[in-house]
């Protein structure tokens, strides 16, 4: 079905069992240790060998020669692929870094061999046997602060030039100009990539750990130079991803390519210590921030200059996307230089874009407000636009920032904050406040799903969507259980098999909204195919407690499938009226305490709340994990998280996860979240959008705005850890 | 290839795995048991934690631990409880079920080791009934990381679980086998694999001169890193944690001072009573040496005979004049800690030796320590640096001097300079100032991605201005607590 105007009152309205805070269906699976995961699928394929892979050296150049003849003649090897073996081999466009084949060398840890052997131990012990002799490139660059210096004066195409902004910056009132960074950040997912191959003739399957599932399968046609049917991809169980799993990756191609080598199924795991440096990262950035506003508040000028790391064909992390869309001001530059430099591949990690942008912009809202003497979240308020100020003839469809900073400004008790910075103590520690403002499109992606009424009176549900932890296996089971009228018990649901009708994935904040609205339209093809078999309007028909009733009949689901199930399949794509003339988005505000040690400079964060606006809540309780799991990766994003750059050697040096800190349980406080009350009708006929990624949006800000509150000593250098401000910390009286 | 006969969730099994087997490939790999998974295969995240069960009267008592850095073969006549064993008949364990109540999971990957965790949790609980207080939670969850769920649906289910009515199953204290696996090596000088389990000090020693070559492991937390992270074959090893003479504590005199005798296969664990009673700053340290899992299999000996200059215990040690035993066939002689660090990992072990014990003296009268670890992370990290500082207060003089620092040397190291400095000195801005400064003789630190140089010269500069003002000032002292709110 075509979604191509608002929503408007539906079955999904029922709200039976949409919209309730409902346990996660796969919860008793994940509690025993039943739900399979890519590598320990042993009984898929038989006689499984294992794949060990072998990354690159060097972090760019060539490779002269590769000398495996002791690793073949180790003991249990059965056969190796080296990249000498073939031609680059082609990838798509959503890859910017190739991922095997040929002498080149684009970064660290690309892979270059993957050695197949009996065991994982022989695999190991022969892949650490192969020499490579490599010729390293004398102009790769490393540095992406010395880059951008060099580079400050090309010439870049805005995203974004409106209005004049250098004049009415330059007579602006009330100024900011200002320049933050961000590091690297590794998506620390807790699942290894791993995947298990399998040829039959020209066929392959692939278990593995994947988010898009029909991208991928695009992507190995592209790769193999096949057609797309020829390969089948599952993963119903994804050991987190955000955003790593997106698109093919190493472990895939190698697995396939060794198992097409030995002529048997190969498996084949990342080593956690080689995941940062082979797959992707959310890239690094030096962000210039230029405010100008009224003394009143109103900004008139709003400027956003980022600079990130990218292999070539890349966008970085485009810190300035954040800029867009979230405050008012006419005159706007906002500009993204993706600078090329010989890092590892930087790609999409939660809320691409928006993430390192509001780590800079809502500090810089933050300075901002205190130059001209506002409460923060006032001068916030002031600059709300109900436009898109890029396109200001388009609306937001729904846009209710104004009320999460003021709902959340009245539970946090905003009133009664620490006001100037560095004053309140208590004990041995200084308190401070931060908010900010969070913003994330909310985009939609077509999607499909197969649903069936079985003899039994159970619903099944087929789609090739993905459950990376979000809670894809209970929204979905809500939503068939609602609009088919049976309790959630009767619903199964089976994800992430290529051999599923094609769904949205996940990814982008989309997945949500987009996978339920086609489950929806699934169940409205197959209500419409019951009612063709009673010989009734659809209209007329209603479902409920495992019913049809008509005309005050009823028939059991179960009788009307007693000769065998019944099976509908649908895909919903969204109208252009939803990109074109609207523009969809999500909001919230961030509201956190930290305290912050007088002496040391410790750092704990004491409390956060989160206000957000996104459409109608699906369940309550899997959209709040979203969101305290956002917040959480949003308190390491400030406080540790940072691949640590040898500018050398162009690796990240701290890649396993002693090296790259995440949070653990004593860093994370009490976290309260607000969903605000509402719909929005123009996303989908749910009126749904997404909060996976809203969740991290500007949560670092608000920490990096409370520490600078407790302190009064700014850090624009993330993360804030307490060598950068130690010297700078209030006289102790 | 040896056999290893054990308890697997309350039923016995036998296998026979390589010597270089760990716990979680036994059980992902030839067992088949999945259920268990491989995070990080270092012992950082947690997610392959298992428990693991030894005798204690009529019942048996968990333990939680890393299997991706644990040997198979140490499970020999021990109980192992995985994931899959919780739930019996359909019927959830407590910590599945509030797991699953408080939407403690979302991808799933870590949440078999977090259940593990809180079944070790809610079956000390249930021996050993004691409030859960946000100390208690924070050790028994230290360990696991999580990148979903932001934690607090975590804690929550662990106080939820213990609300939950439970009746200890039977098969948890099911009879373990006796059976020891003291296997004579029947050539130890040829290259074939072995795991050797050696009960007595003698059969070790013995073992260790046939078998220079061999590795020993006793916790494996860091032994094993070197299989899992650096590709090193571990085919020959001698174990050390059942030789009885290296897991007693032994309060006596040695060289006329009172104190301790603690046998090297003691585990942090273990320890932790001593250390509450007699050294608080020390065992307040060992709150924060790794996590749970890791100072359940860790050892004082496998610490310092690791010699890493970044390992937690030996500054506390150097600055409380412990003495490492060294014994060997012939017999076994004593040395001061600091005369046992040569250089980066170098000892003045000899090949034949083993590590049999570490003498701690009894704090004399008056005597204080405090030990500071400075890590980026609160729980579950590495110190960037580490202080020890141990010293007598006489009439507001200072005396019997001893300061020692890790992350500063290629060793743990004494900061001699700075000790004479404060030798003799009173408690003033003064003399702390010239402490500081002597420092630079005895610290040129590295840069790494703990601290850089500068940092860590500062850092531990700055922890003498803590000292000062903590003794100058004694109740303005502030030791931080995991929460500060």
């Amino acid at each position: 079905m075509r979604f191509d105007s608002p929503a408007e009152q539906n079955v999904s309205d029922r709200m039976k069992v949409l919209g309730q805070p409902l346990r996660r269906i796969d919860g008793p699976l994940k509690t025993t240790g039943m739900a399979p995961y890519a590598y320990e699928r042993h009984g898929v394929a038989k006689d499984q060998l294992v794949g060990y892979p072998v990354g690159s050296a060097i972090a760019k150049g060539r490779i002269v020669s590769m000398d495996i003849d002791e690793a073949q003649a180790s003991p249990g090897v059965v056969g190796i692929v080296t990249t000498l073996e073939m031609e680059r081999l082609p990838k798509v466009d959503w890859n910017v870094a190739y991922l095997f084949g040929g002498r080149e060398i684009q970064h660290y840890h690309q892979a270059i061999a993957v050695v197949v052997a009996n065991s994982f131990e022989e695999a190991r012990a022969a892949a650490a046997l192969i020499r490579v002799e490599y010729e390293e490139d004398q102009d790769a660059t490393y540095d992406l602060a010395a880059v951008r210096q060099e580079r400050l004066s090309d010439d870049v195409e805005p995203i974004d030039n409106i209005g004049d902004f250098e004049s009415a910056y330059a007579s602006a009132e009330v100024t900011l100009d200002a320049t933050y960074t961000t590091p690297g950040q590794c998506h620390a997912q807790m699942e290894p990539h791993a995947t298990i191959a399998q040829w039959d003739g020209d066929h392959l399957t692939l278990w593995t750990s994947n988010q898009m599932i029909e991208w991928s399968r695009q992507a190995l046609a592209t790769t193999f130079d096949l057609p797309a049917e020829n390969f089948r991809l599952d993963s119903p169980y994804i050991g987190g991803g955000f955003g790593v799993k997106l698109f093919l990756r190493a472990d895939a191609v190698m697995a396939a390519l060794a198992a097409r080598k030995v002529g048997r199924a190969v498996k084949l795991a990342l080593p956690r210590p080689m995941s940062a440096n082979n797959t992707t990262h959310r890239g690094l950035t030096i962000q210039r921030i230029r405010i100008g506003a009224s003394q009143e508040g109103k900004i008139t000028a709003i400027g956003h200059d980022n600079a990130t790391n990218t292999l070539p064909g890349g966008d970085g992390e485009n810190g300035a996307r954040a800029t867009r869309r979230f405050y008012a001001g006419e005159n706007r530059l906002l500009i993204n230089r993706a600078l090329e430099i010989h890092l590892p591949e930087s790609n999409a990690m939660r809320a691409p874009g928006e993430t390192a942008g509001l780590m800079a912009l809502e500090i810089a809202m933050d300075e901002m407000a205190e130059k001209l003497g506002m409460d923060p979240v006032e001068f916030r308020i002031i600059n709300d636009t109900q436009v898109d100020p890029s396109h200001p003839e388009r609306q937001f469809s729904e846009r209710h920032f104004i009320e999460c900073l003021q709902r959340g400004a009245e539970v946090f008790n905003w009133a009664s904050r620490n006001k100037a910075p560095g004053s309140r103590r208590e004990g041995a520690w200084l308190i401070g406040h931060g908010v900010a403002g969070a913003y994330r499109d909310a985009p939609a992606e077509t999607s499909g799903a197969r649903v069936s009424v079985r003899p039994d009176g159970s619903i099944r549900v087929e789609t090739d969507m993905t459950d990376i932890g979000t809670g894809s296996y209970t929204i979905i089971a809500q939503t068939a259980a609602e609009m088919m009228g049976v309790s959630l018990e009767v619903v199964n649901v089976d994800l992430g098999d290529s051999r599923h009708p094609v769904s949205a994935g996940s990814g982008g904040q989309w997945g949500a909204a987009s996978s339920t609205a086609g489950v929806y339209a699934a169940c409205l093809a197959l209500r419409k195919k019951i009612a063709e078999r009673l010989a009734v309007d659809p209209e007329a028909l209603e479902f409920s407690e495992g019913y049809v009733r008509y005309n005050d009949q009823q028939t059991a689901l179960s009788e009307l499938a007693s000769a065998g199930s019944i099976t509908a399949e649908d895909s919903i794509e969204f109208g252009d009226f939803r990109s074109e003339e609207y523009q969809l988005a999500t909001f919230g505000a961030h509201f956190v305490e930290v305290a912050v040690h007088a002496t040391t400079g410790e750092i704990r964060v004491r409390r956060m709340l989160a206000v957000c606006d996104a459409g109608r809540i699906l369940n309550p309780m899997t959209a709040r994990s979203q969101v305290i799991g956002a917040m959480t990766m949003g308190v390491g994003a400030a406080l540790m998280e940072s691949l640590a750059v040898d500018t050398r050697h162009g690796f990240f040096v701290n890649h396993d996860l002693a090296g790259y800190e995440v949070p653990v349980h004593a860093d994370i406080p009490e976290q309260q979240v607000i969903f605000l009350e509402g719909e929005d009708p123009y996303s989908t006929p749910l009126k749904a959008k997404g909060v996976g990624e809203l969740g991290i949006c500007g949560v670092s800000a608000a920490v990096a705005n409370a520490v600078y509150n407790a302190t009064g000593a700014r850090v624009r250098d993330y993360p804030i850890t307490l060598d950068k401000f130690l010297d700078r910390l209030p006289e102790i009286a | 290839m040896a056999t290893i006969a054990f308890l697997l969730n309350g039923a016995p099994h036998q296998c026979e795995v390589s010597p270089n087997t760990s716990i979680l490939t036994l059980l992902r790999e030839h067992l088949a048991l999945t259920g268990t998974k491989e995070g990080c295969a270092s012992g950082d995240c947690g997610a392959c934690t298992v428990a693991i069960g030894e005798q204690n009267a009529d019942t048996h008592t968990f333990t939680s631990a890393n299997a991706c850095i644990t040997p198979a073969h140490q499970l020999q006549g021990r109980h192992l409880v995985t994931i899959e064993g919780l739930a019996k008949e359909g019927r959830l364990h407590p910590a599945q079920e509030a797991m699953i109540e408080c939407h403690g999971s979302q991808c799933g990957f870590c949440t078999p080791g977090i259940v593990m965790s809180l079944f070790t949790l809610h079956n000390d609980l249930t021996q050993r009934p004691a409030p859960l207080t946000p100390e208690r939670l924070e050790a028994a969850l230290g360990g696991n990381l999580c990148r979903c769920t932001g934690y607090r649906p975590i804690r929550d289910a662990a106080l939820r679980m213990n609300d939950m009515p439970y009746e200890r199953p039977q098969w948890q204290d099911a009879a373990l086998s006796t059976s020891e696996n003291d296997a004579e090596i029947t050539d130890p000088t040829a290259k074939t694999p072995f795991f050797a389990q050696p009960l007595s000090l003698a059969a070790l020693t013995r073992l260790r001169q046939e078998a220079p070559q061999a590795r020993l492991v006793a916790g494996g937390t860091d032994l094993w890193l070197e299989s899992t992270q650096r590709l090193a074959s571990l085919d020959q090893l001698i174990d050390v944690s059942r030789v009885a003479e290296l897991l007693t504590v032994e309060a006596t005199t040695f060289e006329g001072q009172p104190g301790w005798w603690i046998g090297a296969g003691v585990t942090y664990t273990q320890l932790e009573p001593l250390f509450e009673e007699h050294f608080p700053a020390f065992a307040h340290l060992l709150h924060r040496l790794g996590s749970q899992q890791i100072r359940n299999r860790g050892t004082l000996g496998g610490n310092i005979a690791n010699a890493s200059p970044i390992g937690d215990t030996p500054p506390v040690l150097l600055a409380l004049g412990a003495r490492v035993e060294l014994a060997s066939v012939k017999g076994s002689r004593c040395l001061a800690l600091e005369n046992f660090f040569l250089d980066y990992k170098q000892t003045a072990m000899a090949a034949d030796e083993v590590v049999s014990r570490i003498f701690i003296p009894q704090a004399i009268e008056r005597s204080q320590l405090r030990v500071w670890k400075l890590s980026k992370r609160r729980e579950d990290d590495i110190s960037a640096v580490l202080g020890a500082f141990s010293y007598r207060i006489e009439q507001g003089v200072l005396h019997d001097v001893r300061i020692a620092f890790g992350g500063m040397a290629a060793t743990p190291k004494r900061a001699q300079a700075a000790e004479a400095t404060l030798e003799g000195s009173a408690i003033t801005a003064d003399a702390f100032r010239a402490a500081q400064r002597s420092l630079d003789e005895d610290f040129q630190p590295m840069s790494d991605v703990r601290g850089s140089q500068h940092y860590r010269q500062q850092a531990a500069k700055n922890l003498f201005e803590r000292l000062y003002l903590s003794l100058s000032a004694p109740d303005r002292e502030v030791m931080l607590h995991a929460y500060a709110h």
